[in-house]
């Protein structure tokens, strides 16, 4: 090999080294959060101004051609530092946009336009970072010190770029690995259902960003003292796509598929196309079918094989037995009475003290007159309708409230408001004697009162045993700093809560399923384990939004009865459902709801009495 | 005060083109719920179609006739073709945000290939300057301001008065109830995106009029202000998207003459996030909090 | 987010440490792999110094001069019309015998029009093209990242860059016959003067190249007593300027002076055509607009006629006729239907770089005549002696003159059609201006000159 061969290989790999680091940022936003972040190619840029400035002297050296904020001549490496620090910094702005309640296509056309708008000012105001011209000249690290056109000094520089791709590689499966990781998937699976679970959406948001941010910032200031040169051109929105199309080749949400993927795509694919001559065709040809590869390869591989080409693992945890691959059996006997059950499943494993039991919450059963949740002339409205009118109910503890109605009663806009995933038009809700009206669903969930939907909300791409898991309440492990710290940190937590988890999987009868993909279960399945995940939380109240809906009518009882266990050792559950034999064998007291307002509370018998519900349920 | 009349007078314009893409791109939405960032691909082939008519020389007027049937039958490929078939998946739909930028470049990156990198003109006259109180604008921008009128109109007949439009937005607020209506929903939207596609091609070869001159790429950042009117508006809402696109195009204009004109699409830009933000439902849309 | 599909089987959850462990070891071995591949190279290099990348080639082998520009992107049309220079100017040499002994070839690097996509182009180049012998193009879009490099690894490259930092930073390698735009500024500002126009509005793109026009044109316009009527930024991804047109129209200028490459001159120039009532405002260039190109865009937009009676733009002397024209025409015009080309094919003798590149090439050819060496670290000192000439030299026009001169034992001074050089520390050479316009069909006219008195007056 030649030193020019030598050369280029070492470009390459130095490029290699910033695309990984790059890809991994992105994958752990757009892969494992799941926020599209079209506008990631910003963080990049602000990494390499950064470096760039920091490094640069003072604007009017070289003649003063150029004019740019800062120029402290700072050595290496703290351009690098400062770099992945402003690039995380930027994201910050970047929440306004994917925290508020936006459909993810619409957050992401927002992003893309926040990156074609920050082009625009840089390119434009010209005394921030010298304009449409770049900034150049910018010293390589350590150039006093060492010729940056030396061999041993490009070797030096590829070497650092692949360790620092590799702490990069570690740093983001360490974060993917731990249950904050696994929070961070649920999110992406499905965010309302993670919200009333407890998570708080926009803080996990803000930390992928911020932590993307870096890394992407990290890059580009390892880029910039490699190249000398910044310059708006260098980081449109054609860039952002490539980055994506990596991600998305190479398998979104899996770190080695972001690792392949920057070796195939923004390495691989832009390299081989030099190789062709640029003669073939008129001027440009080729550079243009690049593009239409490009865009090609996007939607073939999202047609036939969006997980790319290195997919997701399944994460399997713990010793188990091989995942079953029937998943359609919808009648699963349950197992006996609560207290068998826990017999059964303390053989061979020390339980700490890990049953279903209701938060340990000095019940103020006192206060408030066993009420623990009562609503005060609670009311919704949608532009002019009146979805719930002056609902005033009372639910007692230990008991297994029915919320019946037509349709259109407004039950589930009750519920909604009563879990926090709907907001309040007048009216209050009280928890446990506290006024929760204005707080947020996720917050709720943490005080224990949570809710389960009435369409599919199991976590598709995560286990059964991952999605009982990512309903654990104040784990350790699940925040970004715990993360951070390590497997050490969160061991202790996590086995407990798996050994939760195991007796919840055994009492329902799912163990076997335990490392299924949520999105392979069956309907009678997706709702047990629906039911497991959210008693994971250790609710002291439970809505459960039609809990039997779609399930066969024996698993039905069979559920009914295990939420009366749960009633008798002192949780409290308000259950909508349609079924009215369910009403009668389970359910006591029942309230019943037309049109928006309530019109009777009691037992089933005494409801069926009274004329006006009669009435309610032929005309309604 | 002239400086105002004149900038008012070139929002006009901007607005006119604006509104036939604006309400185009808003009524696939609302039909088919996919926010279609091809749409200016499409704008731009159909230009092109026009461009070649014009240069075997046809009048570019008649031209715009036949960029409009390309627009349609382009957009009806596209959606029956690509974005129908990944819905019926149940892709998510930033799934089908990617998919459709895939395909931007696609055909973007393909007609490029085609027709080459520099930029070409239409070979027309603009017609003499017609200078009404402070404005001033040749008399081919007063056909497009009309033109765009028209189409206004013609739009709001068309979902107002006839079964058609009330199929469309039957189909529109709820596909599943309409269906179950006796709507033939598949085939509301497939003429829903030849309408579209017609206003697309319209609109691709206004706005290559308005320009002078342009290319493969040159829809790429009237795109996001076509967004930013569409989102102004209320994504879905084909009033919204005339009011949106009205108020963009003013804005962006004046404030190009009060402020440095170097920003004008910045505006544009900071208005859709603020929307985005505060108010996804859009000025006519409902208050989502 | 995405569909979703069931995976394959499962994997063990491994453990960090051992992760940790098999990416040192990866990216260990990676570096090893390397590193055992570079030493078993049949050794030209030493591991601690950039070493020449050509040798002395084995006699008879083509040598290759790079275009290295871009031929994609904004800027695609440069790449290929500098290559129509480079054949042109190659043929000829090898038409005389070529250089000790080897033919010339050219060969395009496409550096898409970016910094950072230009590094690995460059890169690739060297690892890839042994008897690399010179290098040509680099424009401002790639030129700051990439000539560190073609400097580091010793070859010659003449520029196409007026960027500058070029003014006053030292390449041995880096050679440049194109003005600097600070001069270029002066210039325009000069042929304004010479037309007789006191308001001025300025309207030049916001890319890298026409943005350094204007700090120099302003301070030209106070200095020569005359009026900035407007100064405006053209966005070049908006895609139309009405406003900015109008602000210029009505601060009644005598003459805009622009640079807005791509699309938006013509776009541009046509709205401000329109604003003024269908008179179009005269207007000067730079010697970027001198091209195909630009003229194709702009003639369209505003007409042929308009453009013939009210457009001016400042160029580099270059010969009309005379011993050096006359072989460089030829040498052009031997090109046509061989390369593929836009139109009139004569424009090409007009285009940017045309005569630069081409008188670029042949003193770096004469060079390597004189050296006895195709290698750029020894043959490169000889450019400035042919170009700059020592006392007594004789005078030739053509390669195939300097060629015969020079095996006669004489020392020579080249003169092609650009004009005499005169390199100075920083190998920058400019020459006189001229003023340039189109007549209506398209063919490019001097129609003045400008002092190098009246540019120092100015600046």
């Amino acid at each position: 090999m030649t030193s020019a061969q030598l050369y280029y290989l070492l470009n390459l790999l130095i490029y290699a080294g910033i695309d990984i680091i790059a890809c991994l940022g992105l994958s752990q936003q757009f892969g494992v959060a799941g926020v599209t972040n079209f506008g990631f190619i910003i963080f990049q840029a602000a990494g390499a101004y950064t470096a760039a400035i920091l490094s640069l002297p003072n604007d009017s050296a070289n003649g003063g051609f150029q004019s740019y904020l800062a120029g402290w001549n700072l050595p290496f490496p703290v351009p690098w530092i400062g770099a992945a620090i402003v690039g995380g910094l930027v994201a910050l702005p970047f929440t306004f946009v994917v925290g508020r309640r936006l459909r993810g296509d619409f957050a992401a056309v927002g992003l893309l336009v926040t990156a074609v708008m920050f082009n625009l000012l840089v390119t434009n105001y010209r005394p921030f970072l010298n304009g449409a011209a770049g900034l150049s000249l910018v010293p390589a690290p350590l150039q006093g010190e060492y010729d940056p056109s030396g061999a041993g000094y490009q070797w030096a520089y590829a070497a650092i770029a692949l360790v620092l791709a590799a702490g990069a590689y570690l740093l983001v499966r360490r974060v993917t690995e731990s249950p904050y990781g696994r929070s961070l998937r649920a999110m992406r699976d499905n965010d309302l259902v993670a919200d009333s679970l407890g998570k708080n959406l926009l803080a996990q948001r803000t930390s992928v960003l911020v932590l993307g941010g870096a890394l992407a910032g990290l890059s580009g200031g390892i880029l910039v003292g490699y190249i000398t040169t910044w310059a708006p051109g260098a980081w449109g929105y054609a860039e952002t796509i490539v980055l994506f199309a990596a991600v998305i080749i190479g398998g979104a949400g899996s770190h080695r598929g972001a690792v392949l993927g920057a070796i195939l795509v923004p390495v691989g694919f832009e390299e081989a196309t030099r190789y062709i001559p640029s003669t073939f065709g008129p001027p440009g040809f080729v550079d243009d079918l690049q593009w239409v590869a490009i865009g090609l390869l996007v939607v073939i591989f999202l047609w036939f094989r969006p997980q790319g080409v290195l997919p997701e693992r399944r994460r399997i945890i713990g010793a188990t037995a091989v995942p079953s691959n029937t998943p359609n059996e919808d009648v699963v006997s349950l197992a006996g009475p609560l207290h068998a059950s826990r017999g059964a499943a303390t053989a061979g494993s020390a339980l700490p003290a890990a049953d279903p039991a209701p938060r340990a919450t000095a019940s103020p059963a006192a206060a408030d007159g066993g009420a623990v949740l009562r609503t005060v002339d609670l009311a919704r409205d949608f532009g002019g309708v009146h979805a719930v009118a002056g609902v005033s109910i009372e639910v007692h503890r230990g008991t297994l409230t029915g919320l019946i109605g037509p349709n259109g009663a407004g039950k589930s806009t009750l519920l909604g408001m009563l879990a926090g995933t709907i907001p309040v038009t007048s009216g209050q809700v009280i928890y446990q004697g506290r006024d929760v009206t204005g707080l947020p669903a996720y917050r709720r969930a943490r005080l224990g009162l949570v809710r389960t939907f009435q369409l599919a909300s199991e976590f598709k791409r995560l286990t059964v045993m991952e999605n009982l898991l990512s309903a654990v309440p104040s784990h350790r492990g699940d925040s970004l700093a715990g993360a951070l710290r390590g497997r050490r940190c969160w061991r202790r937590d996590e086995e407990a809560a798996i050994a939760r988890a195991r007796v919840l999987l055994e009492r329902f009868g799912l163990s076997s399923y335990a490392d299924t993909y949520g999105g392979d279960l069956s309907g009678g399945q997706r709702r047990l384990t629906e039911i497991m995940r959210v008693l994971m939380t250790e609710p002291a109240m439970l809505l459960l939004d039609e809990p039997m809906a779609g399930v066969h009518p024996r698993l039905a009882r069979q559920i009914g009865a295990q939420l009366l266990d749960l009633c008798a050792e002192g949780m409290t559950i308000l259950m909508v459902e349609h079924e009215l034999a369910i009403m009668d064998e389970f359910c006591d007291p029942v309230i019943m709801m037309a049109e928006g307002t309530v019109l009777a509370t009691g037992t089933m018998t005494d409801l069926r009495a009274r004329a006006e519900v009669v009435e309610a349920y032929l005309v309604g | 005060m002239s400086l105002f009349l004149a900038s008012f007078g070139f929002g006009l314009v901007t607005a006119a083109v604006l509104a036939i893409a604006a309400v185009g791109f808003t009524m696939q939405f609302a039909v088919t719920d996919v926010l279609n960032l091809a749409f200016g691909a499409v704008m731009i082939a159909s230009a092109f179609v026009a461009y070649a008519l014009n240069q075997a020389g046809v009048n570019v007027w008649i031209g715009l006739l036949a960029a409009a049937a390309a627009g349609a039958a382009g957009s009806v490929l596209l959606n029956q073709g690509i974005y129908t078939p990944f819905q019926r998946r149940g892709s998510a739909p930033i799934t089908m945000v990617i998919v459709s930028l895939g395909m931007t470049l696609i055909i973007e990156f393909g007609l490029q290939a085609i027709v080459g990198g520099t930029n070409v003109s239409y070979t027309m006259s603009q017609g003499p300057t017609v200078r009404a109180g402070g404005l001033v604008l040749t008399a081919v921008q007063f056909v497009i301001i009309g033109l765009a009128i028209v189409v206004m109109a013609a739009v709001h007949g068309l979902l107002r008065y006839t079964k058609l439009g009330k199929a469309m937005r039957a189909t529109s607020a709820n596909r599943s109830l309409a269906r179950n209506c006796g709507i033939r929903t598949g085939r509301i939207v497939t003429v829903t995106w030849a309408i579209t596609g017609a206003l697309c091609g319209i609109a691709g070869t206004v706005f290559a009029i308005n320009n002078g001159s342009f290319g493969a790429t040159s829809a790429d950042l009237f795109l996001v202000v076509i967004l930013a009117a569409v989102f102004l508006g209320g994504p879905g809402s084909a009033y919204g998207a005339m009011l949106g696109a009205v108020i963009i195009g003013l804005a962006t204009e004046i404030s190009a003459a009060y402020i440095t004109p170097s920003y004008k699409d910045v505006i544009a830009f900071a208005i859709l996030l603020i929307m985005m933000v505060l108010r996804p439902g859009g000025l006519l849309g409902a208050a989502v909090s | 987010m995405l569909t979703t599909r069931r995976t394959q089987g499962p994997e063990r959850h491994g453990f960090t440490a051992g992760e940790a462990r098999r990416a040192a070891a990866l990216g260990a071995a990676l570096l090893a792999a390397a590193g055992l591949a570079a030493c078993s190279s049949s050794g030209t290099s030493s591991s601690s110094s950039a070493g020449a990348t050509t040798g002395s080639s084995a006699s008879g082998s083509a040598l290759v001069v790079a275009d290295l520009a871009p031929f994609s992107g904004p800027d695609a049309a440069l790449g290929p019309t500098y290559l129509v220079s480079c054949d042109g100017a190659t043929q000829a040499i090898n038409n005389a015998g070529g250089v000790l002994g080897h033919k010339l070839t050219c060969k395009g690097v496409d550096t898409r029009g970016d910094p950072a996509d230009a590094v690995p182009a460059t890169t690739q180049m060297f690892a890839t093209t042994s008897n690399l012998a010179l290098v040509i193009g680099c424009t401002s879009d790639e030129a700051a990242s990439v000539v560190p490099i073609i400097n580091s690894r010793k070859m010659v490259a003449f520029c196409m860059t007026g960027q500058s930092e070029f003014d006053s930073v030292h390449f041995q390698y880096f050679y440049r016959l194109v003005p600097p735009d600070l001069e270029e500024s002066y210039a325009m500002i000069a042929i304004a003067q010479q037309l007789g126009y006191k308001k001025i509005a300025l309207a030049f793109g916001n890319d890298i190249g026409s943005q350094t026009f204007i700090q120099p044109a302003i301070s030209a316009i106070s200095k020569a007593g005359l009026t900035l009527a407007a100064n405006e930024t053209l966005d070049l991804n908006a895609s139309s300027f009405r406003t900015e047109a109008d602000k210029i129209v009505t601060a009644h200028p005598d003459v805009i002076l622009t640079e807005a490459l791509g699309p938006t001159d013509a776009t541009f120039l046509s709205e401000v055509k329109q604003l003024n009532g269908g008179t179009m405002i005269p207007v000067i260039g730079t010697s970027a607009d001198i091209s195909p190109d630009w003229y194709k865009s702009v003639a369209a937009a505003i007409g042929a006629s308009t453009l013939a009676t009210s457009f001016h733009a400042d160029n580099l002397v270059t010969e009309t006729s005379g011993p050096a024209y006359t072989p460089f025409y030829s040498a052009i015009m031997s090109e046509q239907g061989k390369v593929g080309s836009t139109g009139d094919f004569s424009t090409y003798l007009t285009a940017p770089g045309a005569v630069h590149l081409y008188d670029g090439i042949n003193l770096a050819a004469l060079a390597m005549v004189e050296a006895k060496s195709t290698v750029p670290s020894v043959y490169a000192p000889y450019i400035e002696k042919i170009g700059d000439g020592t006392p007594g030299a004789v005078v030739v026009y053509s390669f195939a003159q300097g060629l015969a001169a020079l095996n006669q034992g004489k020392a020579i001074r080249y003169e092609g059609p650009g004009g005499p050089t005169s390199f100075d520390s920083f190998h920058d050479s400019t020459g006189i201006f001229q003023i340039d316009a189109y007549n209506a069909s398209g063919a490019v006219q001097v129609t003045g000159s400008i002092t190098a008195g009246q540019l120092r007056a100015l600046s």
